[in-house]
């Protein structure tokens, strides 16, 4: 996103501010991500269907605090999103569900597959699902941003309340193991 | 056991899925009241401790009284003597 892009975005916010009409316009840009975003956590459309609106809700209401910190508007609604997933859970106290889609996956890997890793079976999915299924929620939950969100660290880092090197530390930790596992070269800040 | 469980999704998340789900107009309506109940809930605290001190100031006044009734035959006894 360009630095103009976002300034653009936040003359919008401020109008949004003084008439919640005006959100329309970033309500519109931003439904289809936080929609999926919401879906990839839940693998459940009525329940992604449901968190999405309380995070538009929850957006309209803390507007008037919103305060611009450099970062693209977006990021503060991943963050309100990522709330609402956590309230979620903590309600149902059930397992944390990622919904992942094999496209994406293929993508990453076929992407950064430099050496080693030959072709792609199904032996070789089951293999990372089940790498995936391993690692620490946290880490999986900063992999899905960066990798299929498309996330930069900074974003990153306010989106899960972390400092930035944080956020890269425990990228490199899970792709180091995924590097160490594969023998593939995924490259951590790309 | 991990904290999570990890689904596979064969086909991409595209195509028009969340239009189901998008609606401005009922995002903006749950607002409006959620802003409404905040307003009402707000004036009913405002009241509330409004009440609560003019309770507290009523019975403090009453106490006064109350004082001020037990001491004055002590006062009286004190002009007599003298």
């Amino acid at each position: 996103m360009t630095e103009e892009e976002i300034r653009k975005e936040n003359e919008i916010v401020e109008r949004s501010k003084r008439d919640s009409r005006a959100f329309t316009e970033l309500y519109e840009k931003y439904f289809d991500r936080i929609y999926y975003y919401l879906l990839r956590q839940t693998d459940d459309e009525e329940t992604a269907g449901d968190l999405c609106s309380q995070t538009f809700v929850n957006v309209l209401n803390h507007l008037p605090r919103y305060e611009f910190r450099g970062l693209p508007f977006s990021a503060w609604l991943y963050k309100i999103a990522a709330n609402e997933v956590n309230k979620f859970y903590r309600k149902k106290k059930g397992k944390k569900i990622f919904s992942i889609e094999e496209v994406k996956v293929r993508e990453l890997v076929e992407r950064n597959n430099t050496s080693g890793l030959e072709g792609w079976d199904e032996e070789i999915l089951q293999r990372l699902l089940n790498y995936l299924r391993d690692l620490p929620t946290e880490m999986l939950h900063v992999l899905q941003l960066r990798f299929f969100e498309d996330k930069d660290f900074k974003e990153i880092a306010f989106i899960l309340d972390m400092t930035e090197s944080g956020a890269k530390m425990r990228t490199y930790r899970a792709l180091d193991k995924l590097r160490r596992n594969f023998n593939i070269k995924v490259k951590y800040n790309e | 056991m991990s904290k999570h469980e990890i689904r596979l999704r064969r086909q991409k998340l595209t195509g028009r899925g969340s239009e189901r789900y998008r609606n401005y107009g009922a995002v903006l309506q749950r607002h409006e009241e959620e802003k409404r109940i905040k307003k009402i809930l707000r004036a009913f605290t405002f009241f509330l401790i409004i009440l609560i001190l003019i309770v507290l100031l009523v019975i403090v006044t009453r106490m006064e009284k109350k004082v001020d009734k037990k001491t004055k035959p002590g006062e009286l006894s004190l002009i007599i003597n003298s």
